[in-house]
């Protein structure tokens, strides 16, 4: 599969710094237990449906969570993150996740 | 216009290691075609279902591929459209025929999965999801899983009763010989299952499989003595975001509501005329939501109405998933939508064997794409 161009990558991440640092709360989570080839190393993780402060909704994976984290209305804020696991070759991708406050 | 099923056949769906992709098509081709007592030369054009082949395989140009598998040189479509291709393809057949351009073709769904490791079909099916959801490391289980935890919530619904929907599955399963999994399971069971996406389990979610399905449909007035006219009289597609996260609703599929609704209209039946149907029920979840957005159940009482037997073989009013479902007869994506059709003409005609639906009339089937940014419906009647 052909996933990690640098050039999707960059053009990908233009958008990324306008979303650093934004508020908002959980709306539903899981725990993925199973994922996809490129978060194998990760697993499991909790990924989260979150209502930002301006109305939209966003999904992310959630870090520096504690068990007690894990629950509707929790506020979080959006970092950036190392987004997953690349091939020897492959640019580093990063993106935003979401960490409790 | 009227367009009536001929010939209709599914091949045994499971971990086929020893068979090709091309001679599953060839398999599910060939006895479509003897059933509907036609030569490939009356057929005029192939619409193929599939998802995967493309990423799994590196194979593309599929029309051209099977085609050659038929031994005729005839116009030839790949139609995608995630697990919902094969009810897309068929879809695209029926339009044809209305057009005029072709008057007798053949649909074919098919797909080879189990060549491959759960961790890279986890990677192809999230293809069908989109760039925000992949890049937070969800897959398929884990937004249904969102899904169940909204729908729990809201209606108060518990883990053992989503588990029912799958132990019926199985139980139907029992009476399919060419289901992947004929064996019963039980609510316990699915408890205690590994963990997939919490609230979803192992047994929550359909396998990983290979088949193929095909039928013949025509606008010509073809009888055939052997078999029973079987009429498809609602051919219904619909859309939704592609993101879960962007949808006003996690316990309903706007998508599935508004193609049901337009199915119901053309076909003139109500949703309580049906009396059998094959649905989506990629997950247990999914069934539960559907039997909802059909209009079969009230809002939060579909996984309730389940588990007390109401789409149970010979004890429900409306009964679902005859076949096991994509639970138990299996998910080769792109066959499933053909294999509901196949399932649904069967029961109609009566030839459903040990799983037959007592004098079964009106059929439908629930075909989804992703987690519901597409849904096909399809009303039959005999």
């Amino acid at each position: 599969m052909v996933t990690s161009s640098p050039v999707k990558l960059w053009r990908r991440q233009e958008n990324v710094v306008s979303l650093i640092e934004k508020r908002g709360k959980i709306l539903q989570w899981t725990m993925i237990r199973v994922p996809a080839t490129s978060f194998m190393d990760q697993a499991p993780y909790p990924v989260a449906i979150v209502k930002m402060q301006d109305g939209k909704n966003m999904i992310g994976q959630l870090v520096d969570w504690q068990k007690q984290d894990l629950e509707i209305g929790r506020e979080v804020v959006s970092v950036l993150r190392r987004l997953r696991t690349e091939g020897k070759e492959d640019v580093i991708y990063y993106h935003i996740k979401f960490k409790p406050i | 216009m009227k367009i009536s099923i001929l010939g209709a056949y599914a091949t045994r769906f499971g971990e086929l290691w020893n068979v090709s992709p091309r001679a599953l098509a060839r398999e599910a081709m060939e006895n479509a075609l003897k059933a509907s007592k036609l030569k490939a030369s009356q057929i005029d054009a192939l619409f193929v279902g599939n998802m995967l082949s493309g990423i799994l395989g590196n194979q593309a140009n599929l029309g051209s591929l099977l085609v050659e598998e038929l031994g005729v040189q005839i116009p030839a479509f790949r139609v995608e459209g995630a697990c919902a291709s094969g009810g897309l393809a068929l879809h695209n057949a029926i339009n044809s025929l209305r057009a005029g351009q072709y008057k007798t073709v053949m649909v074919l769904g098919i797909e080879k999965m189990t060549d491959h490791s759960p961790d890279e079909i986890t990677s192809a099916l999230m293809a069908a999801g989109s760039d925000e959801e992949r890049m937070a490391g969800t897959t398929f289980p884990g937004v249904y899983a969102l899904m169940a935890q909204a729908y729990m919530q809201k209606y108060k619904v518990t883990e053992e009763e989503l588990a029912s929907v799958s132990v019926k599955n199985h139980y139907h399963g029992t009476f399919n010989p060419k289901a992947q999994y004929q064996f019963p399971i039980t609510v316990d069971g699915v408890m205690r299952s590994a963990k997939i996406a919490d609230p979803l389990k192992l047994l929550d979610c359909s396998p990983i499989s290979d088949g193929a399905a095909a039928v013949v449909i025509t606008s010509k007035n073809i009888t055939n003595k052997v078999l029973k006219q079987i009429n498809i009289v609602a051919s219904e597609v619909a859309t939704d975001t592609l993101s879960l996260h962007n949808r006003k609703s996690f316990t309903s599929l706007s998508s599935v509501v508004e193609a049901s609704k337009k199915a119901y209209k053309k076909a003139g039946i109500k949703a309580s005329d049906v009396d059998v149907c094959e649905i989506h029920d990629c997950f247990s979840i999914s069934e539960a939501i559907a039997t909802e957005d059909l209009g079969f159940s009230g809002r939060g009482e579909g996984a309730r109405d389940i588990a007390k037997g109401k789409r149970t073989l010979f004890k429900g009013d409306i009964i679902c998933n005859p076949s096991g479902g994509l639970k138990s007869c299996g998910h080769p994506v792109g066959a499933t939508g053909i294999k509901q059709i196949v399932e649904i003409t069967e029961q109609l005609r009566g030839m459903a064997g040990k799983r037959q639906v007592k004098g079964a009339k009106i059929g439908l089937t629930h075909n989804v794409g992703g987690s519901g940014a597409v849904a096909v419906i399809h009303i039959l009647k005999n």
